[in-house]
């Protein structure tokens, strides 16, 4: 065949397919439980997929079971200052798998303690803007006044502002604490979901299955949360992985500035700031840990937002 | 160009392009792969004009752009020859074929605005295609696509050529391709579904353009559509697709008097149980039983953010609904048509009017108070897919009426909801079904059973078949009609398709701009049209039928222009038809129209027709 | 029509202004810390205190200290943002007008060049992989815009200083420079002209300077690009490969134009919305760049930023928002009109 329209060695996603096939060739099926079926067979074929799924149960596993598994107190100076990785005490004491720190903690212990700071600050913070802004952007969308016009352009003011500065002004003036944190990250991350949800919820509006649920007889607030609202979640629960990896990663840069939590907590984005004056210095192992923690953690977190989009777009 | 010719001298001469067992497949990744196109072989000879027919998802489209030597991604040509003029395409190197496509092969897609480059002038891409087969200079090619632009109809060319393509109506921007496609004189035209989302008006103005403008030139066509009326007015013959493959190929006349085979055979024979079917139920009515439904003087502005000027759906309407009878809503885009239905079930609230149904102005009412008659007033959507809940199974979908609107128990809406089943036809297997795992017809069965669940007295039905095949469109048709005649429901039946109308409707409304034009019987409305507007839409409605092409008549009544968009400042002062109606005179243009009884009891809204100047006289053939 | 537009977006744009300095004023007001304790210490006397409060203007109610701010209806001599002043820093004692204007080029500078670097490698890239899916630019991109969408620049830059700086120190090889400023401690830096110090050197003649500042450049810049190239050559990716899909690119084909006009075509429509992404991302940076700066020890607005929290030093943060909302809000303006530009849909 001459034409290159369709080049050569492209391997058609589900979604090339859906757009190009003609109706008759979708044959219709037999519902089954589907979900279930779908998501395992994605995480057995897409490779990508299936390391961010790992990543997400390991993250949540430590975040758990972390400080209980570690080898040393992620707290508590061994007394051996600046060991390299992989030194082994001698005394019968646990193996410094990545080395100690200028103040004799374990690195090894920390990196595995840090995902129940870093993790249940970003978790709950984006479970949080996940759920206010879902409801604020419901209303806002399906309710068109005055009120909800107010709400709209607060939302928008709050986008306006510089989102690292903001986070850092209102954890470091309220006291660095973690729960200071955790406000200021819903704060920075709502307007996001109220503005998805809208949007969804606009676009759902003008759909004929609205119209058709109150020409039933439900009224207003039956529809906006019974028809709409499960109609809208998708982009939320999407945005909501992407979010819990921006938000680690705000955690840890704010900490690294030293506006986020206290030393000594184990927690990522502390650990590379301490380990930063070491780096010129040759001790690489202080820093490079915690990063790569962060980096693989973020990647996790963004390869399953992807594969959750491709499949629900 | 020499070279061609003589090749085409040779054996194959009579035809100007021959497609051979063409074979299109689209690889899955998962699963095995899809044949769209299978086998596929025609021929078609100079000059000719052929309708591609099927359902969707048949193939047609993806054969018909093989003929070019192109599929979308990712499908591949797998096996088949296209010889155009002799030589074969899908062989032929790459330069080859771009020269011939659009010099020698031209073609129209449907929705034509998504074939026009959003953010290029149309002029530019006019200029550029004839640039890429003719050695002019920019300027000369500017000035060719102005020429064109008038060639195909447009008005202002010159403005016009420096639109965008979201400035244009759709109806405007299928001139601009036509103008592309025919910039070169080609041999053959391929017009994919080139009127779908067009007017009936519009439709007949772009076919007859269309149709005039190829036999100039002897261009063959090759007509890709669904439609059947589309085919009997216009095409030489006809041949259907179905599954991927010819199965039928035959002259129009002798298609349509004993089609071949059994798909063919099916959607005409269905056609003709429809129009039974709707036979059976008319006159059964009690013309002088109090109606069940009165509007009353309803109208509905919509106000335009940041203007003072208002979009005006529906003006003053008036019209009432008996018992059991059906009574037909026509007219095109920006009718008000669908305003009027919504307006009576209060999903759009009513800027002024009484909506009296059973005795009861219900347009007074609270909107909670309203609520409660929902279960005696009911709709059926136009998009099937788009109106049911897409997490709700069919059972779901079901409950949610009954728990509203009746006291039944569990066990007792079970009951209930096995008996709707099998009222719309529905295998009791699809009570767990999710909307997209059904056909469209199922779904709109579901909708429908959603729609009788409460035991209404009066249905809206919201161009209910328009979304459909013809096929699955007359088998809702005899549904509605045995669910009338069953339980006595009253409808308002609310299309552009005349057709279906003519099927099953008692009474006919015409709409023209929010106003209403005609009233009349089904007779009186099809057979003897009064309004000029009404003659004109009838005229300009493709019927199925090869008795009387519309190709083959004297006169090609049609009004000329486009509809005006129904905003304040856009109206006409006086009649709403002046500037497009054939009968107008100057006194038209200041002189408001009223609706008018005429001796036979039907209105019109025309005050020629009133005084008797345009005398009633059947639709010319 | 144009000039309609651009008026009512600055109008918008100063309405947000003073949303942004008035729930900026109240919020740095409502969080509980507390300035004078930190100026003048936990132990100081209730006198000092007293005194030091007065010199702040914090004897005040708060509504009076937000007119003085806003400079109408004074109480002191000191001039308000009406007056064209956002006031005298706590610690320093300068106005922030002026050390804002100081440390603001010296971000700019630096996101300028990422993102002009990031939008000229994303565009090639992207368009590759757009018109050869599944090819080796397909897989690499689309890895790519998943992967350094969200990552730790700050790490990614500790990193970068460990192997340009002190690896290749060590094995001898041509190094970067110190990671400590933006030209080395012995050169005099010229007079500022733009603030861009790249530009200025040019301008002044001074072209040791230039090179100079180049070579410190390079790593920050680097590490921007690195993590802001991500999403932006997957937006081209997307957009590319949803526009060679389209119906007027087949129409195009279908029509006979040649593969460089359709190709020409396609670029049009996916040009512009990676231009908005560039924009967004630009204004994210401006204060979101702290980390790098940090690193580098650039001394931009985000360092001098954070320095005024931790200082509490209240009008130094109202100032540093305010600037740094004013010109994202400008850069949105710019692009907004340039999209409007290159694309007819959008309406004025």
């Amino acid at each position: 065949m001459n034409e290159n329209v369709n080049p050569p060695g492209h391997t058609p996603t589900p979604e090339d397919i859906d757009q190009h096939i003609e109706p008759h060739m979708v044959v219709e099926t037999v519902p089954t439980k589907r979900r279930q079926i779908d998501l395992w067979r994605k995480f057995k074929e897409e490779k990508l997929f299936a390391f961010g799924v790992i990543i997400v149960f390991l993250s949540v596993f430590l975040a758990v079971l972390g400080p209980t598994i570690s080898p040393y107190d992620p707290n508590f100076a061994t007394g051996r200052v600046s060991v390299p990785p992989l030194t082994d005490p001698g005394n019968g004491e646990p193996v410094h798998w990545f080395g100690t720190d200028n103040s004799g903690l374990d690195i090894f212990s920390r990196t595995i303690s840090a995902p129940r700071t870093d993790l249940s600050i970003a978790l709950t913070a984006a479970l949080f803007s996940m759920f206010l802004g879902t409801v604020i952007g419901l209303l806002c969308g399906f309710f068109r006044n005055i009120i909800t016009e107010i709400i709209m352009r607060i939302s928008d003011l709050l986008q306006a502002f510089p989102v690292f500065i903001t986070a850092m002004i209102l954890v470091a003036l309220s006291g660095r604490s973690t729960w200071n944190i955790i406000i200021a990250l819903t704060i920075v991350y709502m307007p996001i979901f109220i503005r998805l949800t809208r949007a969804e919820v606009l676009g759902q509006m003008p759909r004929g299955y609205v119209e058709a649920a109150r020409a039933v007889g439900n009224s207003e607030m039956i529809v906006a949360f019974r028809h709409v609202l499960p109609n809208s979640l998708v982009p939320s629960l999407i945005q909501l992985s992407t979010t819990v990896g921006f938000a680690i990663l705000l955690t840890s840069g704010l900490s690294f500035v030293g506006a986020g939590v206290r030393p000594p907590t184990p927690e990522w984005g502390l650990m590379i700031a301490l380990g930063a004056p070491q780096i010129i210095l040759g001790e690489w192992w202080q820093s490079i840990f915690p990063g790569v923690a962060i980096s693989l953690t973020i990647f996790g977190y963004a390869a399953v937002g992807h594969g959750l989009e491709e499949d629900y777009r | 160009m020499v070279a061609l010719e003589k090749e085409a001298s040779g054996s194959s001469s009579r035809y100007i392009l021959e497609a051979r067992d063409i074979t299109v497949r689209f690889p899955i990744v998962e699963g095995p792969d899809v044949y769209a196109v299978k086998n596929f072989n025609l021929a078609v000879k100079p000059g000719e004009f052929i309708g591609l027919m099927g359902e969707p998802g048949c193939g047609k489209s993806t054969a018909a752009m093989s003929f070019l030597g192109l599929v979308r991604p990712p499908g591949v040509i797998d096996q088949g020859t296209v010889e155009f003029m002799g030589r074969n395409i899908l062989t032929m190197g790459e330069e080859e074929v771009r020269q011939l496509r659009g010099r020698d092969i031209g073609m129209i897609v449907q929705n034509p605005r998504y074939s026009l480059h959003p953010m290029m002038r149309v002029g530019d891409q006019i200029a550029n295609v004839y640039r890429a087969h003719n050695d002019v200079s920019k300027k000369e090619a500017w000035a060719h696509a102005v020429e064109m632009l008038r060639m195909v109809g447009i008005n202002d060319p010159e403005r016009r050529v420096k639109a965008y393509a979201h400035e244009l109506s759709s109806g405007m921007a299928q001139r601009v391709l036509i103008a592309i496609a025919l910039s070169s004189r080609p041999k053959l035209l391929i017009a994919d579904e080139p009127t779908s989302g067009l007017d009936v008006t519009i439709q007949a103005q772009f076919l007859d353009q269309m149709w005039d403008s190829c036999r100039q030139t002897n261009s063959a066509v090759v007509l890709v559509t669904q439609d059947l009326g589309i085919v009997a007015n216009y095409c030489d013959r006809v041949v259907i697709v179905h599954e991927g493959t010819v199965v039928e190929d035959a002259d129009v006349f002798t298609f349509f008097k004993s089609p071949q085979h059994g798909y063919s055979r099916r959607i005409l024979e269905l056609q003709r149980e429809a129009q039974a079917a709707g036979e059976a139920v008319l006159g059964k009515i009690d013309p002088k039983a109090s109606p069940i439904l009165d509007v009353q003087d309803l109208s509905k502005l919509f106000p335009i953010r940041g203007s003072e000027s208002k979009v005006h759906a529906v003006e003053h309407a008036d019209f009432e609904l008996r018992p059991g009878e059906c009574l037909g809503l026509v007219g095109e885009s920006g009718s008000g048509k669908t305003t009027i239905g919504r307006c009576v079930l209060r999903l759009v609230e009513p800027t002024q009017g009484k909506i009296v149904f059973q005795g009861k102005n219900l347009a007074d009412l609270q909107s909670s108070e309203f609520r409660k008659f929902r279960g005696d007033l009911q709709i059926v959507f136009q998009d099937p897919l788009d109106s049911l809940n897409p997490r709700w199974t069919v059972h779901q979908v079901l409950t949610e009426p009954l728990k509203l609107h009746t006291n039944l128990s569990e066990a007792e809406r079970e009951d209930r909801i096995t008996e709707l089943l099998k009222l719309v036809g529905l295998e009791p297997s699809m009570r767990f079904a999710l909307p997209r795992e059904m056909s469209a017809g199922r779904q709109q069965r579901t909708s429908i059973a959603r729609a009788i669940a409460s035991n209404p007295d009066f249905i809206v039905l919201d161009e209910p078949t328009s979304a459909l095949t013809p096929e699955t469109t007359a088998e809702i048709i005899q549904l509605l009609m045995d669910l009338s005649a069953k339980l006595g429901i009253a409808y308002l039946f609310i299309s552009h398709d005349l057709t279906t109308v003519k099927y099953i409707c008692h009474r006919v409304v015409v709409l023209y701009l929010g106003q209403i034009v005609e009233v009349g019987t089904k007779d009186q409305v099809f057979n003897r049209p009064r309004h000029p507007y009404s003659r004109a839409l009838l005229a300009s409605h493709l019927f199925p039928d090869t008795a009387n092409r519309r190709v083959d008549r004297e006169v090609r009544e049609s009004l000329k222009g486009e509809i005006p968009s129904p905003i304040t400042e856009n109206l006409p002062k006086g009649c709403y038809l002046y500037g497009r109606c054939p009968a107008q005179l100057d006194k038209c243009r200041d002189m408001p129209q009223e609706l008018a009884q005429l001796d036979d009891g039907r209105s019109v809204r025309c005050w020629r027709v009133a005084q008797g100047d345009l005398p009633e006289e059947p639709l010319p053939h | 029509m144009v000039q309609r537009f651009i008026v009512k977006r600055v109008l918008i744009a100063l309405l947000q202004l003073i949303g942004i300095s008035l729930v900026v004023f109240f919020v740095i007001r409502g969080l509980g810390a507390d300035p004078v304790a930190r100026i003048v210490g936990m132990n100081a006397t209730a006198e000092a205190v007293q005194q030091a409060k007065e010199t702040l203007g914090l004897h005040e109610s708060q509504m009076q200290q937000l007119a003085n701010y806003l400079g109408i209806f004074r109480t002191t001599t000191r001039e308000g943002i009406i007056q064209g002043s956002l006031g005298e820093s706590w610690v320093t004692g300068s106005p922030i007008f002026e050390e804002v204007t100081r440390f603001l080029p010296i971000t700019l500078e630096l996101i300028t060049y990422a993102l002009l670097i990031a939008f000229l490698l994303a565009l090639p890239l992207g368009m590759s992989s757009g018109t050869r899916p599944g090819g080796a630019a397909d897989k690499f991109t689309f890895v790519w815009g998943l992967f350094a969408g969200s990552q730790p620049e700050f790490w990614w830059g500790l990193m970068f200083v460990f192997v340009f700086f002190f690896v290749f120190q060590d094995f001898g090889l041509p190094s970067a420079p110190a990671p400590l400023g933006r030209i080395n401690p012995l050169l005099t830096a010229p007079d500022p002209i733009t603030g861009f110090i790249m530009i200025d050197s040019l301008l002044r003649g001074r072209f040791d300077v230039w090179i100079d500042a180049g070579k410190h450049l390079m790593l920050p810049v680097f590490t921007l690009v690195f993590v802001v190239s991500g999403p932006i050559v997957k937006l081209v990716r997307q957009n590319m490969q949803r526009v060679l899909r389209s119906d007027y690119i087949l129409y195009a084909r279908s029509a006979g134009l040649p593969n460089k006009k359709v190709a020409r075509y396609a670029l049009r429509a996916a040009l512009a919305p990676a231009m908005t992404l560039t924009a967004i991302i630009y204004g994210f940076l401006l204060g979101g760049a702290v980390p790098v700066e940090l690193i580098y020890s650039l001394g931009g607005i985000g360092e001098y930023s954070i320095r005024s929290i931790l200082n509490l030093d209240f009008p130094a943060i109202q100032g540093t928002v305010l600037v740094i909302a004013m010109v994202s809000l400008l850069i949105y303006l710019a692009i907004d009109i340039l999209h409007a530009f290159l694309d007819p849909r959008i309406t004025f």
